[in-house]
């Protein structure tokens, strides 16, 4: 009855120390959602879960490992692959993915890792993680450094990334005290051989544990705080950093990331400034646009007139970008500005229908550059509040390829513009890059990919300006290579022009991030912040019978609408889009979520790509995965290591392995803190382990080494009790 | 446990067993004495009187069958008191030896501090060569010889002090130490009528001593035991407390009285655990101090005792 409550007891404790373990590591999962574009996070906490339950339950081997593959795959079908599980077609798929991947890895083409593989190398660190947990705390009881390393992660990612830890820190906070309190009862019941007769007694314990972690959780959240001593040291370090800009004139010199009205100077550095502009809630995330532009002057962006303003009746809006061949699905969304975000043009998202705002505000609309000012009477202020309807487009690829270049005169005289000194090698370089591409679709899709190929580097520091005799374009793609969104949005767009595709730029603000609700917010809607760092700009092209097509030129970030390919017409004729097919071959996976698949690997913000370059999201997951499984390695060296002894012991049975597993032993027990004094002999020494492990076998064994080591003989009619005093002594060591 | 050939092994408890009838609590002594017996060493016992020297002498030579000689040093003995004369007989007109109390198996040499160095030198000659040489004639010593030499070193006054070059003579120097109460008590209650060494017998004769002085050579000691107690004798010649250190003839006896130690022990190879142990009793009184040591209150059990804790245990063999 003592011993069965006494091994009842240490399951208990070993429970609620790792069950503590697994919240811990939950808080180190919940950012991901917000600070990168990972999805689907319930379905990686419930594998972390289910890796945790198998681990708990001791399993031999041959059994966990299965089982936490099975719902890895498991996962990974639910995820990504819409065959049926453990069919053919599903071996083929992920077969086709793990040779795409690898082929990948093996160019160090980092960014063309489809979401599958990144999904199936971040589940395998959730695996050893929760490994590795049990080994800190159930095994070696050592808890705290995690425990630290938790908060030094909130701590970081609260003051350095947009994520709120007020919520977090506390959960840590309790459930670490709840960890530490529990494993340092645990330790001490060893230590001090205290037997408790039942579970009953624990309480004797519980109660003045959870009365201290409530007491000290409640007097830290009610007692004042300091405000923070030191100044936040985002924009401290940033600004410590080497400015940029090394243009002989122009603006040059560091600007703040953010929207402005004057484009006709571009180039130089700019810091980060993540104030919020806006917050937007809709269903699904998109790029906001404000305006286009379509006279490029060689140095930015200019108007080619005015704009003409027309009051629109009751806030519907018709700025045919899109012709009606094109889908479309009929949203709705509202957008709140900052009170102290000061803009005279509204933000909007493709398709717009409907602008709604307050009692006796005007919406001036100007058709041709598609932005939308408001007039607000004097003692309303500005306008802070308004909902839009808006039909969101999805373009067909079939039907872009099929669009032909007969474009309207109108389109041709607008939007094929160039400044006369551009360097006839601009022209050259779009004609090389196209030079193989038949329908205008693959041509623009060729000029849009042409970046991400050709060492071009995203960075907002050390941007170059272009001299008094340099155009903004040619200086990007034939010298500096290194720029943002401006470099390449208005390089694409010059690009194609000389090719004679009608193109034109466009700014605005990509998608933000999701924010927690608000108290507001209507049912079925995200709420999306979107700040100064999410200022974009991006490049349209005109395609005869459909209309304008955003194209997303910039490195790490993703074409804001959906493209999508009719299924039947695919199999109809294949050959009808050759090289639209073979990037389609490139990226194995649900061939409907192209645009999908995009998104997912690339960005958000211009100015967030540090947490959300698709790129970095990659390395750093595979580098964790490699830290991770180096860790375990050297933390279960020992277990590891004397599972190989154990073999040598158990194959050959010589004097010379006898002493390598003796000395292993001695290692081993020097490493769990019973090492053996310089001047101690070996009897010594054995008769202290043994006292310690209240055993017979150090001594037995000992005398069996004495022999051989001192006497010069073994007995060979003792080797299996030596090899079984070995192994207990091992296992009692590791335990 | 093993398989060796000892023949005499059991009868070493026997002897103990006596010691332990007799002299209450005083298993170690008697244990190292019986190391010296084997080893064929001799044993200095220093304490105050009274502790049971003499009784652990006497019970250890009335075990052993052997001839039992007893001598009681003053300063007045002569060296002839100790070796034997040459004494004139008128019968046979010539001159016939009569031999000392040296000539005896076990020698009990009682306040050896108390005579002359002339008459300790005697007995020390004897211990060393094994012979004697009386009026120019080398009288060789019985066999088995064992000499247990006795000193105070409370009272000095009137003593003379053994040459520390001449202590190393002896394989051993042991304390008694005093009883525990328990100890006494039991040992009052034993000799509140009869003394009990009237009660005991001897177990071991002298060829089967002499057997077991050669068994005890036969025991093995590897050479990584061997390098162990050459590293703690160097050790005490490169101590700065000591002035001088071990002689290899401390090596040799420290290897000796392992070796016996062992065969007590039912063993027949050599531990570096009994090195350790028996090194204070071998070492020590090798080992003469400096002046600065002697001041700083180190006595040469203090530096073996760091040598030992410092000496590194052979725990691995080279295979080639």
């Amino acid at each position: 009855m003592a011993l069965f409550s006494s091994s009842k007891r240490q399951l208990v404790f070993r429970m609620s120390i790792y069950l503590c373990g697994f919240f811990l590591l939950w808080e180190w999962l919940r950012p991901l959602e917000t600070l990168t574009d990972t999805g689907s996070l319930s379905a990686f906490v419930l594998y972390t879960g289910f890796c945790f339950i198998i681990s708990v339950l001791n399993m031999k081997w041959w059994l966990s490992v299965p089982l936490k593959l099975g719902g890895l795959l498991f996962v990974l079908d639910g995820l990504f692959i819409s065959e049926t599980m453990f069919s053919k077609g599903w071996f083929y798929l992920l077969y086709l993915h793990l040779q795409y991947n690898f082929e990948m890895i093996s160019r160090q083409n980092w960014t063309e890792i489809t979401p599958l593989f990144r999904s199936l190398l971040f589940l395998i660190l959730l695996w050893l993680m929760s490994y590795l947990m049990y080994y800190w705390f159930v095994i070696s009881k050592r808890i705290f450094l995690f425990v630290l390393l938790t908060f030094i992660y909130l701590t970081v990612l609260d003051t350095f990334t947009a994520y709120e830890a007020n919520t977090p820190i506390v959960r840590a906070f309790i459930v670490s005290l709840i960890a530490l309190g529990v494993s340092n009862f645990y330790k001490e019941l060893g230590r001090e051989a205290v037997t408790f007769t039942g579970l009953k007694r624990v309480s004797a314990w519980v109660l003045p544990l959870a009365a201290v972690i409530a007491f000290s959780s409640l007097v830290g959240f009610a007692a004042p705080k300091l405000d923070p001593q030191w100044p936040d040291p985002v924009p401290y370090l940033t600004s410590t950093s080497p400015d940029a800009g090394f243009g002989e004139e122009g603006t040059g010199g560091v600007q703040k990331v953010g929207y402005g009205e004057d484009d006709s100077r571009l180039g130089g550095s700019f810091v980060q400034d993540d104030s919020l502009v806006f917050q937007a809630q809709v269903e699904e995330k998109h790029y906001w646009r404000i305006e286009t532009k379509d006279i490029y002057t060689g140095k930015g962006w200019e108007r080619s007139t005015e704009p003409e303003y027309n009051l629109t009746s009751d806030g519907s809006i018709d700025f045919d970008t899109i012709e009606s061949t094109v889908e479309t699905e009929s949203l709705q969304g509202i957008v709140t500005f900052q009170s102290n975000a000061f803009f005279s043009k509204l933000v909007y998202p493709y398709g717009i229908k409907q602008v709604e705002g307050e009692e006796g505000v005007n919406y001036l609309v100007d058709d041709q550059f598609g932005s939308i000012a408001v007039e607000a009477p004097e003692e309303q202020g500005i306008v802070d509040q308004y909902q839009i309807s808006y039909d969101k487009p999805s373009y067909s690829i079939d039907l872009l390829s099929e669009a032909g270049d007969e474009d309207p005169q109108a389109i041709k005289d607008d939007y094929l513009q160039l400044p006369e000194d551009l360097p006839d090698r601009v022209g050259n370089l779009a004609g090389q890059i196209v030079s193989e591409e038949e329908t205008r679709y693959d041509q623009v899709k060729a000029v849009e990919q042409y970046f991400n190929r050709n060492g071009f580097v995203y960075q907002t520091e050390d941007v170059a300006v272009p001299g008094r005799n340099q155009d903004y374009v040619d200086q990007f793609l034939f010298e500096t290579k290194a720029g943002y969104c401006d470099n390449y949005s208005t390089s694409m767009t010059v690009m194609l022009r000389t090719l004679g595709i009608p193109a034109r730029w466009v700014k605005g603000f990509t998608g933000g991030e999701l924010a927690s609700a608000s108290d507001d917010s209507i049912e079925g809607l995200n709420n999306y912040k979107v700040t100064n760092s999410n200022a974009h700009s991006w490049v349209e092209v005109y395609f005869p019978e459909v209309g304008w097509v955003p194209f997303e030129p910039t490195q790490g970030f993703s074409n804001p609408v959906d493209f999508y390919r009719d299924v039947n017409q695919e199999e109809d004729s294949p050959d009808t889009d050759e090289a639209a097919e073979q990037e389609e071959q490139e990226r194995p996976g649900n061939q409907q979520e192209v645009g999908a698949d995009e998104d997912e690997s690339a960005a958000e913000g211009d100015a967030n790509v540090q947490f959300t370059d698709g790129w970095n999201w990659t390395v750093a997951v595979v580098a964790a995965v490699l830290v991770g499984a180096a860790v375990i390695i050297y933390l279960t060296r020992y277990h590891w290591m004397s599972a190989w002894v154990r073999r040598k012991f158990h194959h050959q049975q010589t004097p010379q392995v006898y002493q390598e597993a003796y000395l292993f032993l001695l290692k081993l027990l020097t490493h769990k803190g019973m090492g053996r004094q310089e001047g101690q002999t070996l009897r010594e020494y054995a008769f202290q382990v043994d006292k310690r492990f209240e055993s017979q076998d150090m001594v037995r064994l000992t005398h069996q080494y004495e022999r051989m080591l001192y006497r010069n003989e073994t007995d060979s009619a003792q080797w299996g009790d030596i090899t079984e005093l070995w192994e207990n002594l091992i296992k009692r060591a590791l335990s | 446990m093993t398989q060796h050939a000892f023949l005499y092994n059991s009868k070493i408890s026997k002897v103990l067993r006596n010691i332990n009838q007799v002299i209450v609590g005083k298993d170690e002594p008697a244990t190292l004495s019986l190391v010296a017996l084997l080893a064929e060493g001799h044993v200095l016992l220093e304490d105050v009187p009274g502790v049971g020297k003499t009784m652990l002498v006497r019970t250890l030579a009335k075990s052993l069958d052997c001839d039992f000689k007893r001598i009681q040093f003053t300063p007045d003995l002569l060296p002839s008191d100790v070796t034997g004369v040459s004494i004139y007989n008128p019968k046979e007109l010539e001159f016939e030896f009569r031999g000392g109390p040296i000539l005896g198996n076990i020698v009990l040499a009682d306040e050896i501090n108390r005579t002359s160095p002339k008459t300790q030198s005697a007995l020390l000659e004897g211990m060393e060569e094994n012979s004697v040489t009386v009026d120019g004639n080398t009288i060789e010593l019985k066999h088995p010889f064992f000499v247990m030499a006795t000193q105070n070193p409370i009272e000095y006054e009137g003593t003379y002090p053994l040459p520390e070059a001449q202590l190393d003579r002896f394989l051993l120097k042991l304390k008694m130490g005093y009883p525990t109460a328990q100890e006494e008590l039991q040992m009052l209650e034993k000799t509140s009528k009869t003394h009990p060494i009237n009660d005991i017998e001897a177990v071991i004769d002298k060829e089967e001593l002499v057997t077991i002085q050669r068994e005890v050579k036969e025991v093995y000691m590897d050479q990584n035991v061997q390098r162990y107690i050459i590293d703690i004798v160097t050790g005490t010649r490169e101590h700065r407390g000591a002035y001088l250190g071990v002689s290899p003839r401390g090596s040799i006896a420290l290897m000796k009285a392992a070796k016996a130690y062992a065969y007590i022990h039912d063993r027949d190879y050599v531990l570096p655990d009994d090195v350790k142990y028996l090194a204070p009793f071998v070492l020590a009184h090798r080992i003469i101090l400096t002046s600065e040591a002697k001041f700083e209150g180190i006595t040469a059990e203090m530096i073996i005792e760091e040598l030992l804790s410092n000496a590194s245990i052979p725990v691995r063999k080279e295979y080639s």
